[in-house]
């Protein structure tokens, strides 16, 4: 989620709240007679109000679940999620004195430190990647579907890969309206002996063939594909030119295709990459919250008794 | 020219509608982590609770008293029947610890647990101030007249002078000391030898194995057996000292009190008569010094026949007494007049130096009490041991000029508050209350009585609910 303009109340009410927290804590444990603790009044205040938060913060996973619930807009729920979670972090540290305590209680400090630590990240993130999204991914598709729609890519340039060779080869029946309509331009140009569009080529046909087995398909078929040729935009564009200057130029635009096929997967490689890094940190935030949860919920109570 | 063309119609057919019906690797790893994370945390939880007991709750480390039972936390969160909680209870406190109330006319007494906090890993006795200052900063008797100071905020604020250093307040011994003449040098010292006396020769927090420079150089125990059974002093029976029965420790934080034996004897030598060259009367009453003289000179006469006619001269140690020689009949007058001059000697000038002496109507005088003050700080502790890295001076600094005994040598509240403060705790001496003061009147500690066994209090055994 974007921090803008919209977090704003938020943001205030956040800032007003930790100062006020601040100002009570700080006069707290300069008056208070054995120094702060969680045991005393104002320290079980505090431990109050920031499980609260972290309950509500905790909550924003089942308002997800289940999305048809009438109970405020699930942008509220995240910006409440966000504020009231950093909140709650001061808070929890106000309630124990800045001392991580017992055995439950540090490691119960500890997670929560890398519970918030993970958070401010997540929030970093979600503030900063989907720009770049927008900006560079304009062929993202949804994540899930990555897979899927990598295996469409690859038919499709096989499909066109066919199409040029049937055409090179001659095989009228199978070549476009396009190619035909551009097969007059065949002959020369500029000196150079240019392929008939409908004229049979067969060794240019093989080439074709030969990078799209080598080249194109096992880049397509592989996600990531890191290392392979087609996976370097630059190193692409000069490959593909090579093509072209093999091709009759009735068939260039069958190339473009194919350029543009590369560069969409290339995007979607992309975008897995970026979606792990803007979702990855949930691995560690989610789990940690729900044992942060539960192991609060047993302080809570074992902290009444004793 | 690009043929492809990415129109909405053509994306959408590109995706499975029933894509989220389906889980992903990415969700299945979240859903997993979740459940395990916690079902993880729930176990580390369990294991801590079977291996160490309740300690896993522990909200911190405990005092270094109560440390040795960290395990059995039931020891002092006593169950209530019928009830959930298991806070601390001052009876669990009292169980062990018979701690007397402060004093019979406060207000309030607060909760054991109110002032000794556990589980933050100090000393429990280090109270903070304001458990003090609760009651001492607007001091309410339930007699309405508080006898201290009415409103102490700490060490810094509000706390009064020493009692002793307040106008009118005198050092109220009576044996007559002048420490600037003590301090000079060249004064004539034991056999006439020129010493020069330090603090330590006579102020010492316990007999260390060097012993006492100036102390007697008699035999105790031979004037022990010269006195009568009925008039054998305290002092002089075996095991008197009480003071050197005191732990090491305790024996360190005060001065040893000053006494005539250890201090005194050795250049104040209480001779009597020539005939027994250096031997000395006890410093003891004038009743027992004058059974002793009265023993001493029968000893003598009965073995020294013929000296009860020959003539005393005038004794020149009494210039301001003119002494008839007298002539004895009998052995038991020459024994009478023998005690009656080695009493004037006494009376008149050996103890009168030191000791007041008033007649009381019969044959002997009366010698005032020393009374000597053994604590001056009669409401606070303080310890010698721990300042030794000082000189005495350092804090006694009017010794150097005091002539009269009256004269007050504490030092005064501004002295200590040099150095204990509790503005700066870090780069001062400790400056809190219970650094000098207890809440608890402990000679009023009753006896407790030991409940458990070693196997209990380390949490190998269970309690059994009292």
């Amino acid at each position: 989620m974007r921090i803008d303009d919209t977090h704003r109340k938020w943001f205030a009410g956040s800032i007003i709240g930790l100062a006020v927290a601040t100002a009570v804590y700080v006069l707290y444990s300069v008056r208070s007679a054995q120094g702060p603790r969680g045991g005393s009044a104002l320290g079980l205040t505090f431990g109050i109000v920031g499980f609260s938060f972290m309950l509500f913060a905790g909550l924003l996973g089942l308002r997800k679940k289940f999305p048809i619930w009438r109970v405020g807009r699930a942008q509220s729920w995240m910006r409440g999620h966000l504020w009231l979670g950093f909140l709650s972090f001061p808070l929890i540290l106000f309630h124990g004195g800045f001392h991580f305590g017992g055995p439950l209680t540090r490691v119960m400090m500890w997670l929560f430190i890398f519970l918030f630590a993970s958070g401010i990240l997540g929030a970093a993130l979600q503030h900063f990647i989907p720009r770049i999204h927008t900006a560079q991914l304009p062929m993202e598709t949804i994540y899930e579907q990555i897979d899927r729609v990598r295996g469409q890519l690859a038919e499709e340039a096989v499909r066109l890969v066919e199409e040029a060779c049937s055409a090179l080869e001659g095989e009228v029946s199978h070549a476009s309206e396009l190619q035909r309509a551009t097969s007059a331009s065949a002959g020369k140009m500029g000196g150079l002996t240019v392929a008939s569009g409908l004229q049979a080529d067969e060794e240019v046909s093989t080439q074709l063939r030969h990078f799209l087995g080598s080249e194109m398909e096992p880049y397509l078929s592989r996600a990531g594909a890191g290392g392979m040729s087609l996976s370097d935009a630059s190193q692409a564009r000069t490959m593909f030119q090579q093509l072209r200057v093999l091709l009759p130029q009735n068939l260039h635009s069958s190339v473009d295709d194919l350029e543009n096929i590369c560069e969409e997967k290339r995007q979607l490689d992309q975008q897995s990459r970026l979606h792990k890094i803007l979702h990855g940190w949930l691995l560690v935030h989610i789990p940690l919250s729900y044992a942060l949860l539960l192991l609060g919920a047993v302080h809570a109570v074992m902290a009444l008794k004793f | 020219m690009l043929r492809r063309s990415r129109t909405t119609k053509k994306l959408a057919k590109r995706i499975d509608l029933q894509y989220f019906t389906r889980p992903h690797a990415f969700r299945r790893w979240r859903f997993w982590l979740s459940v395990a994370v916690p079902v993880i945390a729930l176990g580390w939880l369990v294991t801590q609770r079977a291996q160490g007991g309740q300690k896993v709750y522990s909200s911190g480390p405990l005092s270094a008293s109560h440390a040795v039972f960290t395990q059995q936390c039931s020891l002092c969160h006593l169950a209530r029947a019928a009830s959930f909680s298991a806070q601390v209870s001052d009876q669990a406190c009292l169980s062990c610890h018979d701690a007397p109330a402060h004093h019979a006319n406060q207000t309030f007494t607060p909760a054991c647990s109110s002032c000794h906090l556990d589980h933050k890993g100090s000393r429990l006795a280090a109270t903070s101030d304001s458990s003090c200052s609760q009651c001492h900063a607007d001091l309410q008797t339930r007699d309405g007249q508080p006898h201290y100071a009415a409103s102490i905020a700490s060490f810094a604020k509000g706390h009064p002078e020493f009692s002793a250093l307040r106008p009118g307040k005198a050092d109220p011994g009576r044996v007559k000391f002048n420490h600037y003449v003590h301090l000079q040098p060249h004064l004539m010292g034991p056999n006439n030898a020129r010493v020069e006396l330090g603090c330590d020769d006579c102020h010492r927090t316990a007999t260390g194995p060097d012993g006492w420079p100036y102390a007697a150089t008699f035999d105790a125990s031979q004037v022990s057996d010269s006195v009568p059974q009925g008039l054998k002093p305290a002092s002089l029976v075996a095991g008197g000292g009480a003071a050197e029965a005191a732990p090491f420790p305790l024996r360190q934080r005060y001065m040893a009190p000053v006494t005539f034996s250890q201090n005194c004897a050795a250049c104040h030598t209480l001779q009597f008569d020539k005939r027994f060259g250096n031997e000395q009367v006890p410093h003891e009453k004038p009743e027992v010094v004058h059974a002793f003289l009265l023993k001493r000179f029968g000893e003598y006469i009965a073995t020294h026949p013929q000296a009860v006619h020959e003539v005393n001269p005038p004794d020149r140690q009494i210039p301001e007494r003119i002494r008839v020689p007298r002539v004895a009949r009998n052995a038991t007058e020459w024994v009478q007049f023998r005690t009656d001059d080695a009493e004037w000697l006494l009376w008149s000038k050996t103890c009168k130096q030191c000791h007041s002496l008033s007649p009381d109507g019969g044959p002997l005088p009366v010698v005032a009490k020393s009374n000597l003050t053994a604590r001056w700080l009669s409401h606070a502790r303080f310890d010698h041991h721990a300042h030794r890295m000082m000189t005495c001076n350092a804090c006694h600094a009017n010794t150097l000029n005091s002539r009269e005994t009256s004269d007050v040598l504490l030092p005064g509240i501004q002295t200590c508050q040099q150095c204990h403060r509790e503005d700066k705790p870090k780069e001062a001496a400790e400056g809190r209350c219970f650094e000098c003061h207890q809440y608890h009147d402990w000679t009023k500690a009753k006896r407790t009585k030991g409940r458990f066994t070693i196997p209990e209090l380390r949490g190998v055994a269970r309690l059994d609910t009292p």
